[in-house]
């Protein structure tokens, strides 16, 4: 059997499992069963939010390692399903090694996805509903929609002009969401200037980071979740001071 | 009847949605959309019934955590996406708001009440989820595994 070839296959499948922002575990033990499952003495799989390091002893006594580094990345749940079915599947099935490759290496290329506009809509929903929760009316829910519309299209189009810095990113946004919503606010849409603002920046708050967070502490994954509940601090702070530019302008006008 | 209504009925159908719109931007397809929204929904009702404090939202996380550990073995799915959605009305937005409005506008006790009370309810949310979902799986393993010897 061609070793190499299957912790390539391995590496891959765990880097497309962190890539659609899946736990530490679950990208670890994927690996694991996923090497093992193909007869494999021993599999050593070591994984932290930005980097896999994979390592398995040939029957030959030969050690084989391979580390690979991922970007940073957002969360996608439908590949995160469709690689635990995969895996599910390779492992049951045992497929000859090319014909396992070309199904990992077909991950990224065709899931379903939602398209821009869509994605546009979900943020413009989400802020929107997002108002009657935090006592708004009817008016307060008509500026958090255009408000949530404005963020969204901020954190879709916006990577280019901005960077890939999330901190910085999130301050930019929220930045724009606390401006946005006072402009909506004193033309007449939203009674509540605090009700829109805070249903806006619900779009930016760092609530996957949080869950992930308590998710890796849960699994004894304490480094990747010490490093993730840094991230949702940062986010939460980055929040804070981007509304402090449109809190500070509302106080001089 | 209108009280009720508007007090309880209408909220949680905002929650239901706005976790909808959330599943569009984590591109959620299918049934999992209706399953987060009702995660959503469900998770706000007791945030509703208990009043609003840290407490209700601990109980609300712990709400939220059973059902979406219970969904994820009906569909046999990965727990994080419904859990992921489903948290998010509760995540302490607000509280962050105010706490830097009250800080831009000089008033470093209520800024510290702010700031305290946010970090509560994130801590109230982690931990609830937490120990709901572990106790669950501590459980549900064990009847599961009784089951099986019978």
């Amino acid at each position: 059997m061609d070793h190499d070839k299957l912790l390539n296959i391995a590496v891959e499948m765990g880097c497309q499992l962190m890539a659609s922002g899946a736990e530490i575990y679950r990208v670890e033990e994927s690996m694991e069963r996923l090497l093992l499952a193909y007869d494999l003495p021993t599999a050593e799989v070591f994984a932290i939010p930005n980097c896999i390091i994979a390592s398995v002893n040939t029957p030959e006594g030969h050690p084989i390692t391979r580390m690979r580094r991922i970007a940073s990345h957002g969360t996608d749940i439908e590949l995160l399903e469709r690689c635990n079915d995969l895996c599910r599947h390779l492992c049951a099935e045992l497929p000859p090694l090319e014909e396992a490759e070309a199904l990992v290496m077909g991950l990224s290329q065709c899931p379903r996805r939602h398209a821009p506009w869509q994605v546009l809509v979900g943020h413009a929903i989400a802020a929107a509903f997002f108002a009657p929760l935090f006592g708004g009316g009817v008016l307060d829910t008509l500026g958090a929609l255009l408000g949530g519309l404005g963020v969204g299209i901020c954190l879709l189009y916006g990577k280019r002009l901005i960077g890939s810095n999330t901190f910085f990113r999130t301050v930019i946004c929220s930045a724009i969401a606390s401006l946005l919503s006072l402009f909506l606010v004193r033309i007449g849409l939203g009674r509540s200037l605090d009700t829109v603002t805070i249903s806006v920046l619900m779009l930016l708050v760092p609530g996957v980071a949080l869950t992930n967070a308590m998710r890796e502490i849960m699994a004894g994954d304490v480094v990747s979740g010490l490093s993730r509940t840094a991230d949702a601090i940062l986010v939460a702070a980055a929040i804070a001071l981007g509304s402090a530019v449109g809190l500070g302008i509302a106080q001089l006008f | 009847m209108t009280a009720f209504f508007l007090t309880y009925l209408l909220p949680c159908a905002c929650a239901f949605l706005a976790c909808v719109g959330f599943t569009l931007v984590f591109n959620i397809h299918g049934v999992g959309k209706l399953i987060c929204g009702v995660g959503g929904a469900l998770g706000w009702l007791v945030y509703l019934l208990w009043g609003k404090t840290i407490f209700a939202a601990f109980l609300a996380a712990a709400a939220i955590g059973v059902y979406s550990e219970l969904m994820a073995r009906v569909r046999r799915c990965p727990v994080t996406a419904y859990l992921l959605v489903a948290l998010l009305p509760l995540v302490p937005g607000g509280g962050i708001y105010y706490a830097m409005r009250h800080c831009v506008a000089g008033e470093n006790e209520a800024f510290l009440d702010t700031l305290l009370h946010t970090f509560g309810m994130a801590a109230a949310l982690a931990v609830g989820a937490m120990m709901a979902s572990s106790l669950f799986r501590t459980i549900y393993t064990h009847l599961y595994h009784r089951g099986r010897r019978r």
